[in-house]
């Protein structure tokens, strides 16, 4: 337990805890509209595969997580109609798109590369490091010597934490998700605004699942998002509905990403997998302990229907 | 009334229409002949009899873990853990089929005495969603897909660690005398496919015709009027989902025990969405949704022959069964919207009046 130790944990900390910021900020803006998509999971696997196909065929991250949110929208576009327009089930309509997703991100993935597609790598993006402030011992590799996907995801944070909280257009975008109708006699657009929140919702979930391939792991494996998609879900909840609170929990769950990691280098004799589990088995107890108050925008997961009012 | 029961089967039916002509266009811009393609897809699946026995076998475990997602979801509760209870009940069933199989104990009493336990298995892995929804109201989605990796990890450990085969990371095979028997010699499929089919049936008359099965479908229709009536909402829940899991385990112990014989890397994954796309297609009706089963193995086995012969990649019938779920899904939704009865009404009567 050296110094080295800690500073190497709360590194990968950090690291883990990205694309769960973007995946869960994802679902924060898509709740505040009163829109419960929990197809996070599939968004972010087929953000994750075409980030990698693009940065393997354009050698850029950057393109390559660009593409991975331009996915991520295209997507979610199908849950939007479908939620918003057509008035299906949130979580049934979710579920589709956890299903849909990844099939065809597989399907991609198999055509483009053919059998054994292990093989194929990229370079990852390069971490862009801040001259002076990453000398600070600690903190200083932490927050100043990282990928610009870490410091976008922080700026992420403190931009929807004052959106929601201090600016007049969040405040109207979060009437949606708490009273749609109510807003809808202001003159607030509200199935605007719900399309809006899906196309950021499918933005950054693709951001999330790019970052896990462009900057992360450089291949893109089957399954990859490993329940990132309802940990992020988690997050919110664990974060009551808040941006940085939302932030915290990120950091919570992939600080036990990156404790199992490291437990798992060292403990020679345990099967790795009970370390593997520490993540899930977090975020249970977590929500056991949490428990259900009622509580994030009062209207999620309704249906809304202009003509009604 | 008529119309409304007759879109529950015209949606699915469009949707998987509609589905194949975009696995059509697909594989036409990968190349191939689709008429040829689908020729090999339907030859390779029903076309000989051991080709429709490969497609009950490959339907059994989709069957239980589709009635597992259905169960649950007629009470209002979302079982997304169907994948994790699935592995529980195999885990359990090779573990203790192994175990007594060094001590020389094994037959058919072992093979039931594995079922069971598998079944149980299940319905504990269903058990922690289910109290930690009715005493903590937890989010229940995000906790069945949790336990979901916990047992893959699980199965890891056995498989890799504690049961493993010498140097291969998997179990030994269960013993011969263990195993479920097929219904005919010849044919691929086991008992477990009339167990699935079994209980699909006794789901169906115990939801549709029992006093018991209308309070889970009063709860999952309407949870605010079920309370007001005096129903006990949070018991049934917890015991919908305690059902759901056990299904999910018989079904993971029918498939260690009558088709894959050990514990492997990938066993059963996938399984658990699978089963709630069936159930989804199928609306939640068990029998129905043993057919949706049955159409998507079909589809699997199929498409193994269909790229043989024609290149087309097997994950065609992937891309194939999620178009047909977001089709069904958005489908049943459209026919529910005032616009659309308003249309069809307009339609009616036009012709009427023609």
């Amino acid at each position: 337990m050296d110094s080295t130790f800690i500073s190497n944990l709360l590194l990968a900390t950090v690291r883990m805890a990205v694309p769960l910021i973007f995946i869960a900020t994802a679902e924060l803006y898509s709740e505040r509209a009163g829109m419960v998509n929990i197809g996070l999971e599939g968004l972010a696997a087929i953000g994750s595969l075409v980030g990698f196909l693009m940065c393997f065929i354009t050698g850029s991250a950057w393109i390559g997580i660009l593409c991975g949110a331009l996915a991520g929208i295209l997507v979610n576009m199908i849950y939007a109609f479908a939620t918003v327009t057509l008035c299906a089930n949130h979580t049934v309509y979710g579920m589709a798109i956890n299903i849909f997703a990844p099939a065809l991100a597989s399907f991609i993935n198999r055509v483009y590369f053919g059998a054994g597609s292990q093989l194929n790598q990229i370079k990852l993006m390069d971490t862009v490091n801040i001259p002076g402030l990453k000398d600070i011992p600690i903190i200083g590799p932490l927050l100043f010597n990282q990928t610009p996907m870490v410091y976008l995801a922080f700026v992420l944070v403190i931009f929807t934490s004052i959106f929601f909280n201090r600016t007049k257009a969040g405040l109207n975008y979060k009437s949606v998700g708490e009273h749609p109708k109510a807003a809808a006699t202001l003159g607030i657009p509200v199935i605007r605004i719900k399309y809006l929140s899906c196309v950021i919702c499918g933005a950054l979930a693709g951001i999330g699942g790019a970052y896990l391939t462009t900057c992360y792991s450089n291949t893109f494996t089957e399954g990859n998002i490993a329940g990132r998609g309802f940990i992020g879900l988690a997050a919110v909840i664990f974060g009551r509905w808040n941006a940085v609170g939302v932030m915290l929990a990120c950091l919570f769950f992939g600080f036990c990403d990156a404790l199992q990691i490291r437990l798992q280098v060292m403990s020679i004799g345990i099967p790795y997998q009970f370390f593997q589990m520490i993540p899930y088995v977090a975020t249970i107890i977590v929500l056991s302990i949490l428990g259900g108050k009622k509580s994030g925008p009062a209207a999620k997961g309704q249906p809304y229907r202009s003509e009604e009012r | 009334m008529k119309i409304k029961n007759l879109s529950g089967l015209i949606v699915p039916l469009l949707s998987i229409l509609l589905a194949f002509l975009i696995g059509a266009i697909i594989m036409a811009a990968l190349g191939a002949n689709p008429a040829e393609a689908f020729q090999y897809l339907i030859k390779g699946s029903f076309g000989t009899i051991n080709a429709l026995g490969n497609t009950f076998n490959k339907a059994t475990p989709l069957i239980f873990t589709g009635l597992c997602a259905c169960f649950a979801y007629k009470c209002g509760v979302f079982n997304l853990g169907g994948e994790g209870q699935f592995l529980m009940g195999a885990m359990t069933a090779c573990v203790v089929a192994l175990l007594l199989g060094e001590k020389g104990i094994e037959g058919p009493f072992v093979c039931l005495l594995c079922l069971v336990l598998g079944t149980i298995a299940g319905g504990i892995w269903g058990f922690i969603p289910g109290i930690l929804k009715i005493t903590r109201g937890q989010n229940e989605m995000i906790i069945s897909i949790m336990l979901n990796y916990v047992a893959t990890l699980f199965m890891g450990v056995i498989y890799t660690n504690w049961m493993r085969d010498a140097s291969v990371p998997q179990t030994l095979q269960i013993p011969q005398a263990d195993r479920l028997a097929r219904i005919f010699p010849k044919l691929r499929f086991t008992w477990g496919f009339a167990i699935a089919v079994a209980v699909g049936i006794l789901m169906w008359i115990f939801l549709f015709k029992t006093a018991p099965g209308f309070k889970i479908r009063a709860v999952g229709y309407n949870m605010t009027a079920s309370r007001f009536n005096g129903f006990p909402v949070m018991k049934l829940m917890f015991l919908s989902f305690i059902v759901s899991g056990a299904i999910a385990g018989l079904g993971g112990a029918a498939e260690l025990m009558g088709t894959q014989f050990r514990l492997i890397n990938g066993f059963g994954a996938g399984y658990g969405f699978d089963g709630v796309a069936m159930a989804l297609i199928g609306q939640l009706n068990p029998i129905a949704t043993i057919f949706v089963a049955i159409f998507f193995a079909a589809l699997r086995v199929g498409s193994t022959s269909m790229q043989a012969a024609t290149g087309v990649p097997t994950s065609v019938s992937d891309i194939i069964q999620a178009l047909v779920i977001i089709f069904t899904v958005a489908g049943l939704a459209l026919v529910k919207l005032p616009e659309f009865e308003a249309f069809r009404l307009r339609l009616v009567s036009g012709r009427r009046k023609a």
